[in-house]
């Protein structure tokens, strides 16, 4: 009777009727259809429902809307985690994960991470191994072809060629364009310098931990943890002066056919040390190349007696104590005997030697009376304060702590006086002869840069005016006494040379001596300690045969002041002018009987 | 007027969506961009770190020294080569080149020849009552 159809000028739906009998009534064309009962409220449902639809999915797409401007307006949030970045800590200069960098005392690179690229292969996608291996030999020399092969062969999924390749072959072995190789990048531990600072170096293991040197001290500072950044490291080190100490050494060492060298130059004011070799050394950039005895630290860990100069210590007590004067002495003609050893001159005066004569000529009987007079007590007391009976402390692992004897009376303090008995690393003796020095002030040595402006704790050993004796008496020895070879023109060097038997299985050893001298110029103003030690020289035709540390350590010290002279900034002095022979004078008061002079 | 409405309203939906994600894939654009830009910098920190290897390795000691021993006549310096700048001379004065002074202008430009005297008797100047050289 009639057609329902959707009137499409109107947005909401209306059902209209039209009459099947076609008259045009204009009321009746907008008449709306009325309906009534259950088919009324079948359509109000279905229209509720789509109103909910509707009000379900605009909320969706308000949702949507809202969060389409939100990215617009904000982004994805990546960009902020970097603009947060500029308010962060001190920037860094290394990759947050990548361990710091060693600087020497000017800045000079001493040790860096690289991130270096690790060949590895995956033989099951390699497709003619032989002519993978003959092309990879091509460009690897130090890799043989069979062992390529074994490799390649091998049924695994994964296998290192090579680790740590540089940027060259790198870029050689990617222009061969062999496919089933790839690269891994891998951080590695660089050290430019190679040998030149390997004992205070150290090195570190494969996983990039230091595990010898300021590498191992300072592990944590330098590989920084989650919470704290790495930060890198200035060493106190002058690689100028490292390598003019490990030059001459080496020179020296095989000048002299000796089994190992060491030395070390020392900041007396404030405890810097500017250099530190032990020799023979290895290169940190593959420490298992190397033995054990080469990777031994003679300066901190090897504790040696030292002879001699160990009366630069047994002077300065008895000068400070006032147990003798300057003008006094001890008669030296006679070997001393005591419980059953016997102690002698090397080269006997056979006569009176007064303080400086005994200081001079090096006599042991000398040093042994006057440290008798002191008494055992006072002598260790005093050892003690000079930082000698304790192990000292430095910033590197490798530390040797000395060797007491096993009691210390009467006849220990008499072989002490004159260095034997007590064993001392070299970084000890050094250390004591700069508080001797500078002053009578001992300061804790250092591989760390100090400011000039930070006073480092010290503490008063000697008087001032005994160091100032002591002072002229070191210039004394190499102006007139056993370490005439030290001397550098201008530089004013002083020093004492120690010449001691090494001490093998309980028994010295007479043809195997331990020759050192330990020097600071310039004496009117001592800035630096210089000390040089050779392991078992043998003498030569050059010093007569003689391998007593006069003939064969002291020439290092000289040479070496030379050199270092003027990289230190020290200013030459006229060393026979008036007031430089006036500054250096001491009173020998000698009572050797002259011939008579007319 | 209510189609009118419609229609605008569409427009602008259309308009400020299209600036929408127009700016969105700028933004886009420009993150790739730092990304990009970020990790350039991060390599070439890398490979400045290994060219100062590099040139620290290529400049040990060592090896300078015995560059400087091949082709320089450099020894080592000794005490009286080292000096203050106080210490330092003033350079000698070369007699033959500066014994004659120099003037700083010509003499001659000031100069105005003496006119001599008229001859005969001296006639002393006076002075009239005006003031004037008579």
């Amino acid at each position: 009777m009639s057609e329902l159809t959707w009137s499409t000028k109107s947005s909401r739906p209306r059902i209209t009727l039209t009459p099947s009998h076609g008259h045009n009534n204009p009321e009746d064309r907008h008449m709306a259809l009325r309906l009534e009962g259950s088919a009324k409220e079948t359509l109000e449902q279905g229209r509720n429902r789509l109103v909910m639809a509707g009000v379900i999915f605009a909320f969706c797409f308000v949702i949507l809307a809202g969060r389409l401007v939100g990215l617009a307006i904000s982004g994805i949030g990546e960009e902020d985690a970097i603009a947060s970045d500029v308010d962060a800590p001190p920037p860094v200069a290394v990759g947050e994960s990548m361990r710091a960098e060693i600087r020497d005392r000017n800045g000079v690179l001493l040790a860096t991470t690289l991130t270096t690229a690790s060949l590895f292969a995956e033989p099951k996608n390699i497709i003619d191994p032989k002519e993978v291996a003959a092309k990879l030999t091509t460009v690897l020399d130090d890799l043989s072809e069979a062992a390529i092969l074994s490799k390649l062969a091998s049924a695994k999924n994964f296998v290192w060629l090579k680790r740590n390749l540089t940027p060259t072959q790198q870029y050689q072995v990617n222009a061969l364009g062999i496919p089933g190789l790839h690269f891994r990048e891998e951080e590695k531990r660089f050290y430019p310098m190679g040998a030149l600072v390997s004992h205070v170096m150290g090195f570190t293991d494969v996983d990039n931990h230091g595990i010898a040197g300021v590498e191992k001290y300072f592990d944590d500072q330098l590989s920084g943890s989650r919470d704290r950044a790495s930060q890198e490291l200035m060493l106190s080190l002058d690689v100028r002066i490292q390598h003019a100490l490990r030059d001459e050494l080496s020179r020296h060492m095989s000048i002299f056919r000796a089994i190992g060298a060491a030395g070390m130059v020392m900041d007396v004011q404030t405890g810097e040390i500017l250099g530190m070799v032990s020799l023979p050394d290895f290169d940190p950039n593959r420490p298992n190349d190397f033995s054990g005895d080469a990777k031994f630290n003679r300066i901190s860990l090897g504790v040696y007696e030292m002879g001699s100069t160990f009366k630069t210590f047994t002077t300065a007590m008895a000068l400070d104590m006032g147990v003798v004067g300057l003008q006094g002495g001890y008669d030296a003609t006679d070997p001393i005997r005591k419980a059953g050893f016997r102690i002698r001159d090397d080269h006997p005066k056979k006569r009176w030697l007064s303080v400086p004569e005994i200081f001079m000529y090096s006599s042991n009987i000398g040093a042994a009376k006057m440290a008798d007079d002191v008494g055992p007590k006072k002598h260790k007391a005093f050892l003690a304060k000079l930082g000698l009976l304790d192990k000292p402390s430095l910033e590197i692992p490798e530390l040797g702590a000395p060797i007491l004897p096993p009691r210390w009376n009467s006849l220990e303090t008499m072989t002490i006086s004159f260095g034997h008995g007590l064993s001392v690393s070299p970084l000890q003796l050094s250390t004591g002869i700069s508080a001797i020095v500078n002053g009578g002030n001992y300061i804790n040595p250092t591989v760390i840069r100090r400011d000039k402006g930070k006073l480092t704790p010290v503490r008063q050993v000697i008087s001032a005016k005994t160091s100032d004796t002591m002072r002229r008496l070191m210039r004394l020895v190499v102006e007139k006494g056993t370490g005439g070879k030290a001397s550098a023109a201008g530089y004013l060097v002083g020093g004492k040379t120690g010449t001691a038997e090494k001490a093998v299985g309980g028994r010295y050893k007479r043809d195997a001596l331990i020759a050192s001298f330990v020097s600071a110029f310039p004496m009117n103003d001592p800035r630096y300690v210089v000390f040089a030690m050779l392991d078992e020289p043998k003498g030569n035709a050059q010093t007569h045969g003689f391998r007593s540390a006069g003939w064969t350590a002291a020439p290092i010290v000289g040479r070496l002041i030379s050199r270092i002279g003027p990289i230190l900034s020290i200013q030459p002095v006229e060393e026979e002018s008036e007031a430089v022979q006036k500054a250096m004078f001491i009173p020998i008061n000698s009572r050797e009987k002259k011939l008579a002079s007319f | 007027m209510k189609l009118n409405l419609t229609v605008i309203s569409l427009v602008l939906v259309a308009a400020v969506s299209f600036g929408l994600y127009q700016l969105s894939y700028e933004v886009q654009e420009l993150e790739k961009d730092l990304k990009a830009l970020n990790k350039s910098i991060s390599e070439n920190k890398e490979s400045v770190r290994i060219l100062k290897a590099e040139w620290t390795y290529q400049n040990r000691p060592d090896v300078l020294q015995s560059l400087a021993s091949k082709y320089l006549p450099l020894l080592l310096i000794a005490p009286y080569q080292v000096a203050s700048v106080g210490e330092v001379p003033y350079p000698p004065i070369d007699p033959e080149q500066y014994s004659v002074p120099v003037p700083r202008h010509n003499p001659r430009r000031d100069y105005t020849p003496v006119t001599p005297l008229p001859k005969g008797a001296i006639q002393l100047a006076t002075f009239t009552h005006e003031g004037s050289l008579q």
